[in-house]
């Protein structure tokens, strides 16, 4: 099912994200040539870029519903969730945006939101917690450069849902019975026009459009079982351009009503950042590489992309005949793009065969001793492909090791330390469990945690048509893998903790505001709210430190530090090391690059240090 | 001295729904203080008037204790505290609650020295205690009592009476909020006793006690310490011991005030303040969504929910760091633009 059905609703408004930008650099990570300069706004690595105060908040901003679908027809006027909004927590603080790691930041993850539809006056229908789920399909949606030209897309699912009198929405009451059973909503949301101008009164703000529908029991959480569109990269961008000028989309079939159901949300080009849809000439959905045409799709009226979330139902105004049905079965669904003068103007389309896999969670914290069970799906023309097999790969391709200061910590390495079954198959439904068991990195990158790494699951079956065709780049699974983590004993702040404290105080500012974490007496006057923070689960919004990167053999050092203060009543101090080993540390000798400049902004930046380009030069 | 409208003690009138609307009215009085001392507080900039911040701070905590014991006494006579409506929130500049409106107007303004004088220090001074009436006498004479000490003598009376007619501590204990603050472990209000003892910390807490301007924790009542602000100094023991001399002066440390270490802040704000659009606004926006959230996270905890406490210490630390931005975020003119503390249940 999930949101990519008959029964949805799609709504349009704001979503704010404010990460800190001084941990953009994994060069800031290293307490030892840590400079003030990095806490101030100001262009590139040497100083903290655009919003060094930034907070991690990410909040859901006047969303409105926008569109509302039932049945293969808009549902009546009278339904009044016509006038309903969609809204964050009304009860705890705002959700955070956190990367996996400096040096893997194009997972962004969201944690700790509520999602609520309610009355303008606040009243709510449903209230319901969104599962943490990162970004994915990043691409240059507009042009230009920086963050504010990227488009990408969050899907989820919806659960604990509580709902609230419903009586007078006939399509809420569809969606309640129809999500019985999963006891689950399904959530897509597309994101561009982010404003990275401090003085912008939308500083740190975008839009965001999305649609909500039911989840069926079983299906992935986090993408739509179908049929996908794939592209490839051209190359010269920020974070990917799709050659043929469509990104990946998914679509649905729904054989009974006689219907695709694609979701072009995060698909299509602006003409600018945050505005509307660049046209691009006649845009057809057929099979066959476009030799049947099923439909064209009427994505240039003004609103559509509101009004839909990009969500088409095709054909319009008719049902697929048996025919469509039974050549969309076995042949792949094509989008073309057709200009004024009859010209190709663009495409994408499925692969061969209508292969394609992927894992539904695809970002993992393990500590070592670990294991990750990570569900891959595997589909041929949207059908479960029952006995797939799927080889998984070492592949840090996407990841970011690289610093215009110098040298970074190399990613992906000792690679001993995660493990997982070079092939897997299938069961009958086409889900295969690929098992990753994470073991001690042994400290690789000495100032930032753990490691990162990249697998990347693939159809053994599609391995024969090569990367070319039916290769998303961001389908893989991204790890962090954290060292083990033996404090001193009694612990103490100079024996383990103080360049814990030190780092969190270095790259998050906005800490200052509340206590210096960099200080033992200020901690210590701060004790019983760090307990608090440093006790919550990583869901809470609340859960400190807000970077969800703390390993959890640090934060049990850390709580019992707090909670088992030494005679004097205070956590324990123990004796700063002494001035000589300090000295005796050798201090890596910054290297000067030609900075990227501000109008990258942080994940654009991040992007260009992507391994695949170190390899390509 | 803050005087209280009549009107506010006929609730008073020896009925259980009576007495539980009087506290009520005292849990609105006691969070109607807080939103102009944190006005004040977070207009402080970072590192300047640190002894000044800490006084403040300290107050803010205590009527937020307040406010946490009237909701206990309220639950413990099975009451139900409601924080969560939109005319829980007063509008600034206006008086108190249940204030006199021609005596004490109280607006959101940035801290200066007057405005400890006129405004907090008339909210928290205590009545002569040479003219302190007893309450039944006054009562007997017709005339209205009138200060916060007095409406709380009034509760304690009725919360006497009623009880000698039958036990009126019969709401849940469960209810109670025995965590957060010290004294909330300590007095768990459970009989007549225990709610007594909770009304006397806070109007000793506010305005010490007949005979001396110390709480039972030692530290001056708030009054004394706004004084302190306004004066500069710290209240200690006379050191002079001589008969008819004081018992304590403003003759201790200096407590430095310095203007220019405070954002010129807007005062009297409300959203209209902002133009549609603006940075200012959006910001306030999100303030006051967080506010109501605030409210909304308290009025669970305060019926039936106590471990609502974390999530609400999350939303009045998002509020401190969102007020400290937009106080140092300037507006259009020359002055800074502050939290408008109105309620606002989306973030529109």
């Amino acid at each position: 099912m999930s949101y990519l059905n008959s029964l949805r609703f799609n709504f349009t408004g704001q979503f704010q994200a404010a990460p800190s930008t001084v941990n953009n650099d994994p060069l800031h990570f290293d307490n030892r040539t840590f400079k003030p300069s990095y806490q101030q706004p100001g262009a590139g690595a040497q100083n903290g870029w655009w919003n060094p105060t930034g907070d991690a908040v990410w909040r859901l901003i006047g969303c409105k519903v926008s569109g509302v679908w039932m049945g293969n027809a808009p549902a009546p006027v009278s339904d009044p969730i016509h006038g309903y909004l969609v809204a964050d927590s009304d009860r705890s603080v705002s959700a955070k945006l956190v990367d996996l790691d400096p040096e893997q930041q194009s997972v962004s993850e969201i944690w700790g939101m509520q999602v609520r539809i309610c009355t303008p006056d606040g009243t709510n229908l449903m209230r319901s917690r969104y599962a943490t789920a990162p970004f994915n399909d990043i691409w240059d949606r507009a042009p230009g450069g920086g963050d504010l030209i990227a488009g990408a897309a969050y899907q989820s699912v919806l659960d604990d849902i509580e709902w609230g009198d419903i009586g007078n929405s006939p399509f809420l009451q569809a969606l309640r019975a129809a999500s019985a059973e999963s006891r689950k909503l399904s959530i897509k949301f597309n994101v561009d026009g982010y404003d990275m101008t401090p003085t912008s009164p939308n500083f740190t703000r975008g839009r965001i459009i999305g649609s909500i529908g039911p989840s069926a029991a079983g299906e992935p959480n986090h993408f739509v079982i179908g049929r996908h569109f794939t592209t490839t990269d051209r190359g010269g961008g920020n974070f990917f351009v799709p050659s043929g000028n469509i990104n990946f989309c998914p679509a649905v079939v729904d054989a009974g009503a006689g219907k695709i159901y694609l979701d072009l949300g995060n698909a299509l080009p602006t003409t600018v950042s945050g505005g509307p849809i660049k046209p691009l000439g006649t845009l057809t959905l057929g099979y066959m590489s476009g030799a049947a045409a099923i439909d064209s799709i009427d994505y240039q009226t003004p609103d559509w992309y509101e009004s839909t979330a990009g969500v088409v139902e095709a054909p319009a105004g008719r049902k697929l005949t048996a025919d469509e049905l039974k050549g969309i079965a076995s042949n792949p669904l094509t989008l073309t793009l057709t200009d004024a003068q009859g010209n190709n103007a663009g495409s994408a389309g499925e692969p061969q065969d209508g292969l394609y896999a992927r894992a539904d969670q695809f970002v993992y914290r393990l500590s070592p001793g670990d294991e990750a069970e990570v569900r891959v799906f595997a589909t041929t023309f949207g059908q479960p492909y029952a006995g797939a097999r799927v080889v998984s790969i070492f592949d840090a391709s996407q990841l970011q090791p690289q610093s215009p200061l110098g040298p970074a910590p190399a990613v992906a390495t000792p690679e001993s330390a995660v493990e997982f079954p070079a092939r897997i198959v299938a069961d009958g439904h086409g889900l295969a469990r690929l098992a990753i068991r994470a073991s001690d990195p042994g400290n690789p990158r000495h100032y930032i945690d753990g490691q990162v790494y990249g697998v990347r699951p693939i159809l053994e079956a599609s391995l024969a048509y090569g990367t070319g065709d039916s290769y998303n780049p961001w389908d893989f699974v991204s790890l962090l893998v954290f060292n083990t983590f033996q404090p001193d004993e009694p612990i103490t702040w100079f024996g383990s903790l103080q360049p814990i404290f030190q780092q969190y105080a270095n790259l998050y500012p906005v800490m200052k505001k509340f206590l210096d974490m960099a200080d033992y007496d200020s901690v210590c006057a701060n004790a019983k709210l760090l307990q608090l923070a440093f006790g919550l689960v990583l869901e809470d919004p609340n859960s400190m430190p807000i970077t969800r990167d703390l390993s959890p053999a640090k934060r049990k050092a850390i709580l019992r530090w707090l909670n088992e203060p030494g005679e004097d009543g205070k956590p324990r101090k123990g004796t700063p090391p002494p001035e000589a080993a300090l000295a005796a540390t050798p201090e890596p000798a910054p290297v000067e690059r030609p900075d990227d400049g501000p109008v990258r902004g942080g994940k654009a930046s991040a992007m260009s240090r992507r391994l695949m380009f170190q390899r390509r030069r | 001295m803050i005087r209280l409208k009549a009107g506010l003690f006929a609730d008073l009138d020896g009925t259980p729904e009576g007495l539980r609307r009087a506290l009520q009215n005292a849990i609105e009085l006691e969070h109607a203080t807080i939103p102009p001392y944190l006005y004040a507080l977070y207009s402080i900039k970072p590192g300047a008037n640190l002894e000044v911040a800490g006084v403040i701070a300290s107050i803010v905590m205590q009527e937020m204790l307040h406010m946490a014991l009237d909701c206990n006494i309220l639950n413990a006579i099975d009451g139900k505290p409601r924080l969560d409506y939109p005319e829980f929130v007063p509008k600034y500049p206006g008086p108190l609650p249940g204030g006199v409106e021609s005596e004490l107007i109280v607006p959101l303004a940035p801290l200066a020295k007057q405005l400890v004088k006129d405004v907090f220090m008339v909210i928290e001074e205590p009545e002569d205690p040479l003219h302190f009436p007893v309450i039944k006498d006054l009562l007997a004479a017709g005339k209205p009592p009138q200060t916060i000490g007095q409406f709380y003598a009034g509760i304690i009376e009725q919360l006497k009476e009623q009880s000698a007619k039958g036990n009126i501590f019969t709401g849940d204990p469960r209810r109670q909020l025995t965590t957060g603050f010290r004294p909330l472990q300590a007095i768990h209000v459970h009989d007549l006793d225990s709610a007594i003892a909770a009304i006397d910390l806070i109007v000793e807490q506010g305005e010490g006690t007949k005979t001396s301007p110390l709480d039972p924790e030692h530290q001056p009542a708030h009054y004394y310490r706004f004084a302190e602000i306004y004066y500069g100094k710290k209240l200690i023991p006379n050191p002079e011991i001589k008969p008819g001399a004081p018992e304590y002066v403003y003759g201790g440390h200096t407590i430095e005030f310095d203007p220019a270490g405070v954002w010129p802040v807007v005062t009297n704000p409300n959203r209209d303040t902002y133009p549609r659009g603006s940075m200012a606004r959006n910001l306030n926006d999100t303030f006051n969504y967080t506010y109501t959230s605030l409210l909304k996270s308290m009025e669970l905890l305060f019926n039936g929910q106590p471990d609502r406490l974390g999530p609400a210490i999350g939303l009045m630390e998002s509020m401190k760091e969102q007020a400290l931005t937009m106080m140092s975020t300037t507006m259009a003119t020359e002055q800074t633009a502050g939290p408008t503390f109105e309620y606002q249940p989306v973030n529109p």
